[in-house]
């Protein structure tokens, strides 16, 4: 198998402002699905610091941290990505996610949000 | 979409896009299509990726891992299964980036292991890297 450790190559000949347009047009029509995902993540931290996160939450948390995780650094968000893959940790753990961890949550939680907002 | 926006020549590859979130489907697709002109079809299942490989047999496939249904593993496993499909490279594309799970999609037998995020200016150069297509 061949695994990528390192970026690749890009083409000389790509107009990088066009492209950025492009995926700019991208992230603004996508927006709202990755803002319902950061909602997701932002219920899910306060029921932790609440103290009422059960096992649904925590599992539609998981899905949501997993697939911001995946996107945002595409997005030129990199970032956002170590953020959300350390909630998609956090929630996959067996751990129980009370006290300092839920504060941890909310505390990350809330970075991703302004960090999505603030894209330009 | 976007073909030939860049003025990039295609170069006659056919890649198949499987990926349930819109959102990186898309922008893999764009990034396949304008930086290396390459035409590109999608699916957005693995039961969709299926037929889509079998009718129009692909160069190569990119293919999620985590989906609802027919997961990625799962996926690999039936195209591998059909003659029609079973020598397409298949280029896993994951979130998951823990060793425990590379080391499961290594013995899966696919070409390679592409991690997301991804850059889209350079995603063709690593498949085309991997599959020799240079």
């Amino acid at each position: 198998m061949n695994a990528f450790e390192e970026p690749g190559e890009r083409r000389e000949d790509v107009d990088d402002t066009a492209f950025k347009e492009v995926l700019d047009r991208m992230w603004t029509r996508f927006l709202p699905d990755i803002r319902d995902r950061a909602a997701v993540l932002d219920a899910a931290a306060k029921a932790a610091v609440d103290g009422t996160l059960n096992q649904a939450i925590r599992a539609d948390a998981l899905s949501a941290a997993h697939k911001l995780a995946g996107t945002l650094g595409t997005f030129g968000l990199p970032r956002g990505t170590d953020l959300a893959r350390e909630l998609e940790l956090l929630y996959a753990s067996d751990d129980g996610l009370e006290g300092a961890k839920a504060q941890r949550l909310a505390t990350i939680t809330a970075e991703i949000k302004a960090m999505i907002e603030s894209r330009k | 979409m976007v073909s030939r926006r860049f003025g990039v020549s295609p170069v006659g590859r056919k890649v198949l896009i499987i990926d349930d979130e819109d959102d990186i489907r898309e922008v893999a697709a764009m990034s396949l299509e304008s930086v290396a002109g390459w035409e590109v079809l999608t699916a957005n299942s693995g039961l969709q990726g299926l037929a889509r490989a079998a009718e129009h047999k692909p160069d190569a496939i990119l293919l999620d891992v985590m989906m609802p249904g027919m997961d990625g593993p799962t996926t690999f496993r039936e195209l591998r299964k059909n003659p029609t499909t079973a020598r397409i490279p298949v280029l896993l594309l994951t979130a998951k980036v823990q060793s425990k799970d590379q080391r499961r999609f290594a013995d899966l037998g696919v070409e390679a292991v592409l991690f997301k995020p991804f850059d889209p200016l350079t995603l063709s150069r690593q498949i085309a890297s991997v599959l020799g297509w240079n």
